[in-house]
């Protein structure tokens, strides 16, 4: 884990960003079926580019603020994670600072879930999705919206380089109340 | 037994059954390993196009640059092939598929049409067919290799038995009674099927050069035969088969697997299929329309079918095509190949007239490839007796089937037959006494490789039936040095893995890579083995081996996506699947696990696509009916998962896993006691699998019979104690309960043992639960 920038301790927690992407071997990439779409972009630097893997490429938005990124899932699926990637030091005022996630149901009724204040971020930034009662560990939801408030320098536009939204796996074995986690019961689960 | 056993071998090669011939050889290389023999088995895998295979063997034999001259003449060979006239590949194959038809023996043929008519589902008479061929060189092992897999494998007493012996010395003594019945073929009565499938591709023009070459090329050869099919590869990849069989079987069986069921479109529904189903003939192109009929009336075919058979699975001779010209003739061909087995019926009027092609009288009923309907009564019913005789030089009496109508010719022709194959039956029994006397050494030869194959048959058929105890139990009595090849190893590790004894298998795979480190059979299995256990490393390390070894094979495509299915990715283990059904869409386990990663990708409808499709390759592939059966039971249709886990249970009833969600669709169902029966069968079964008992707890549970399942969690405790799906159920029994010490205490350990977050976030909600009535009552 290389660059932690500093973290300012407010209320929607700062955030550094780390070099490398690392997440839980129960929770899978959620996103890939889902629709994506953004309040603005430039051209030559559009949605596709949130999704291409690839660290080098980046969405610039072209409009006003808030620029919005948009998630809309064909069913309501469990979230836990949204990861970002994004880097001051090669975009500076591009670089967003404040960003607000929000979840419902479409357009009509998203509900502001989190807030989010980045201090000069390099890298993948996490942000949970799940609230602190063990009810909310999951966001449920069918659609989710980021929401970029504010950019370092008071930038106008932004660029985000990569964006994953993680979920957890489903059970491998329907109808059980719990999975399983040891290797003899894992080994006998299933026939292959 | 040394001598017979080259002797086979090579008799095998030369009749292109290399499977046969792989694995007799490897048989003689384990109990008499010597150079010559090493060598031999080289050349079998060469003509296998395993090259890599006789590579290593040859390696050992410090034989390397005779191995280039060899691999270089191999690699001449299909060359040689090319610069023919034929049109493409498959032709060649079917040409010297025809050749061999020809000259040699039908046995071979009614295996390969066996294995055609597998392919296309016709079940019944490719038992039949493979049965025939048994009864006639019982040391066909591929065809009872074929009759296992099929399901209607006979003890292997009864197949390797004193009766066999007697048959086989008698071919050894009358190698030229093979002869006459290959007289035929000067009639060039060649009935090519055409698959009407393919039909449109193939032109009448084309076809007639195709005879004309066929003439042209073997006048000595009496091989007519040629399937106009090649050029119109079966529209179902056909083509694709023939180019893609890296696998180890015999090339024309590949051609064979190719045909597709669905005959012609424009098969009628009169024409029936010759009777030739049960003809021996094989009549494959019954499905020719009626018009067929007429052909009865010219010659009759002597070929051997089997070959003609298969092929013609794979080309049939269109309807269209003999529509035009002589549709008639055609069934009556193959009526009479039916009919005549390799017997010098020879049906003279077909002269080169014909321009269609004519069938080849099939050996025995394994023609029925197409026997979907369509001969109708146009080939007489062949004489029983004929039929059944087992002679060795008379293949007319395979054709019992081949009942055809009552054409007046074919019936005479029949009884000419039958007439024919009692006096030859004679003829024979007297040759035999003579013999008797003679070769106490070869009969001492033949006795001991029967019992040899003997015991391997029965090994075979017990592990193709499931019932893996008893298959160990006869591979035990193999001697050692039979034991320890790679063959009987993986057949072991495979006996193990169908009793979900993973560790054994293990064991027994990994001696059988030692034992032949070239060899594919059985290494998907293994890989499914290593995946089971979790073994990150060796599984790798598996399909890295697999593939630098051959990357035609699906297997290493198989163990290569297995490794990555075990890392979760899934897509990538997708196209990894999808790539060893490319190189072989007849391997059934392939579609198993493109099913398997289709549903962990969620992506159910093609899942069931996918396992529907290996069920049509292998309806007793029981995986797959797992497969279907967990796919229904995620969607909720509870009746149609009990109907697909209850198939899987009927094919395999060793297996406690499947048991054990059979007893799960039964709950869901809500016929819990045939539930908790079957958990209690499955936990009987196999006692380290401790799946049963906790789906027992559960459905315990459900039943609100919390002491019971309380009882059967605290055993489970002892088998898996770090299980936290086991203290979180026992924390909700105590919940259900009111005793919240315990239930915290439990549901504390499951939160020790580190669950998924779903579960996490479960058993915390649980636990606030909990205290909900504790400050009730500290309220109070």
């Amino acid at each position: 884990m290389a660059t932690e920038s500093s973290e300012g301790e407010e209320e929607g927690k700062a955030i550094g960003g780390n070099q490398h992407l690392v997440v839980d071997d129960d929770l899978r990439e959620m996103a890939k079926k889902a629709a994506w779409s953004v309040s603005s972009c430039k051209t030559g630097n559009g949605v596709q580019f949130l999704r291409d893997d690839n660290l080098d490429t980046y969405w610039q938005s072209d409009g006003a603020q808030p620029h919005l990124v948009n998630i809309q899932f064909q069913k309501k699926v469990k979230l836990q994670l949204v990861v970002l990637y994004v880097d001051f030091k090669l975009d500076e005022s591009y670089t967003p600072s404040k960003i607000s996630i929000r979840a419902g149901d479409g357009f009509h009724n998203l509900k502001e879930i989190k807030t989010v204040e980045l201090v000069k971020p390099i890298g993948w930034v996490y942000v949970s999705l799940s609230g602190a009662d063990p009810r909310e560990a999951f966001l449920n939801t069918f659609m989710l919206q980021i929401a970029v408030l504010s950019n370092h320098l008071n930038g106008r536009d932004t660029h985000v380089r990569q964006i994953k939204v993680y979920g957890p796996r489903p059970n491998p074995i329907p109808h059980q109340p719990f999975q399983f986690t040891s290797r003899e019961f894992i080994t006998y689960s299933c026939v292959r | 037994m040394e001598t017979l056993l080259i002797d086979c071998v090579q008799s095998s090669l030369r009749h292109f059954m290399l499977r046969n011939a792989i694995f007799l050889c490897e048989r003689l290389c384990a109990d008499f390993p010597s150079e010559l023999n090493s060598q031999l088995l080289a050349i079998c895998y060469l003509h296998n196009n395993q090259a890599y295979c006789a590579y290593h063997i040859l390696k050992a034999l410090f034989y390397i640059q005779k191995f280039m001259a060899i691999y270089n003449s191999h690699l001449v060979w299909p060359q040689n092939m090319k610069g023919h006239k034929w049109l493409n590949p498959a032709t060649c194959l079917q040409f010297h598929a025809f050749r061999w038809i020809f000259l040699l023996k039908l046995k071979q043929h009614y295996a390969l049409l066996s294995l055609m008519q597998r392919y296309t589902d016709r079940r019944k008479s490719a038992v039949d067919h493979f049965k025939r061929a048994l009864s006639m060189d019982p040391l066909l092992w591929a065809a009872y290799e074929e009759l296992c897999v099929l399901g209607a494998a006979e003890e292997a007493n009864g197949v390797f038995s004193e009766a066999a012996a007697l048959c086989i010395w008698q071919q050894l003594l009358n190698p030229g009674s093979n002869t006459p019945n290959l007289q035929i073929t000067n009639e060039d009565h060649v009935v090519v099927l055409n698959k009407t499938l393919g039909s449109e591709e193939m032109s009448p023009r084309q076809l007639k050069s195709m005879q004309g070459n066929i003439f042209r090329d073997t006048p000595g050869n009496h091989v007519a035969v040629f399937s106009g099919g090649p050029s119109s590869q079966p529209s179902s990849g056909g083509s694709s088969n023939i180019s893609l069989y890296g696998t180890p079987s015999p090339m024309p069986a590949q051609l064979y697997g190719v045909a597709p069921p669905p005959l012609c479109r424009n098969v009628q529904p009169n024409l029936n299929i010759l009777g030739g189903e049960s003809s021996p003939k094989s009549k494959i192109n019954t499905t020719l329309q009626g018009s067929r009929r007429k052909l009865l009336d010219e010659g009759k075919l002597r070929k051997k079918f089997c070959l003609s058979s298969a092929y013609f699975g794979l080309s049939q001779v269109s309807g269209r095509l003999f529509s035009d010209s002589e549709p008639r003739r055609s069934t009556r061909l193959a009526g009479e190949a039916a009919n005549t087995n390799s017997n010098s019926l020879q049906v003279g009027t077909n002269g080169s007239g014909h321009s269609s092609t004519r069938y080849f009288g099939g050996l025995s009923s394994s023609s029925k490839l197409i026997s979907a309907a369509i001969r109708s009564g146009t080939f007489c019913k062949g004489q029983p007796s004929a039929s059944e005789s087992f002679d060795e030089g008379r293949r007319s009496e395979s054709f019992d089937d081949s009942r055809l109508d009552n054409t007046a010719t074919t019936s005479s022709s029949a009884s000419l037959f039958a007439d024919d194959g009692s006096l030859e039956r004679e003829r024979t029994g007297q040759q035999m006494g003579g013999v008797l006397a003679h070769g106490s050494r070869v009969s001492s030869g033949i006795l001991e490789l029967l019992d040899l194959l003997r015991t391997l048959g029965e090994g075979y058929r017990l592990s193709c039936m499931y019932r893996c105890q008893d298959a160990l139990d006869i591979y035990m009595k193999l001697s050692h040095k039979q034991y320890n090849t790679g063959w009987v190893l993986s057949q072991v590790g495979k006996a193990y893995f169908e009793m979900v004894d993973y560790l054994e298998a293990d064991q027994a795979f990994t001696l059988a890579r030692q034992a032949s480190p070239y060899s594919f059979e059985g290494m998907d299995i293994y890989s499914t083995v290593l995946f089971h256990l979790k073994e990150e490393m060796k599984l790798s390390y598996l399909a890295q081996e697999l593939i630098s070894t051959d990357r035609l094979a699906p297997q290493s495509w198989c163990a290569m996506g297995n490794c990555y299915s075990l890392q979760k990715d899934h897509e990538t283990a997708l196209k990894n699947f999808q790539r060893a059904v490319q190189l072989n869409s007849k391997f059934a386990y392939a579609h198993t696990l493109c099913g398997h990663e289709h549903v962990a990708l969620e992506d159910f409808e093609n899942g069931i696509k996918s396992y529907q499709s290996a069920l049509r390759i292998n309806p007793r592939h029981y995986n797959s009916w797992y497969g279907l059966g967990m796919i229904y039971l995620r969607q909720e249709k509870f009746e149609f998962a009990e109907h697909h886990f209850r198939r899987a249970f009927q094919i395999n009833p060793c297996s406690s896993v499947i048991m054990c969600y059979l007893g799960t669709a039964l709950h869901a169902l809500k016929k819990s006691e045939e539930a908790l029966n079957m958990m209690d069968k499955a936990i009987i079964a196999d006692k380290k699998n401790p799946l049963p008992m906790y789906q027992k707890a559960n459905i315990l549970v459900s039943l609100e019979k919390f002491d019971e399942a309380l009882k059967v969690l605290e055993a489970l405790k002892e088998y898996a104690p770090q299980e936290s799906s086991v203290y979180a159920l026992m924390g909700k029994i105590y919940k259900q309960w009111n005793i919240y010490e315990k239930a915290m205490l439990h549901f504390g350990l499951a939160l020790d043992l580190k669950p998924s977050a779903t579960d996490v976030a479960t058993i915390k909600l649980a636990i606030e639960k909990l205290h909900v009535p504790d400050e009730m009552v500290d309220n109070l």
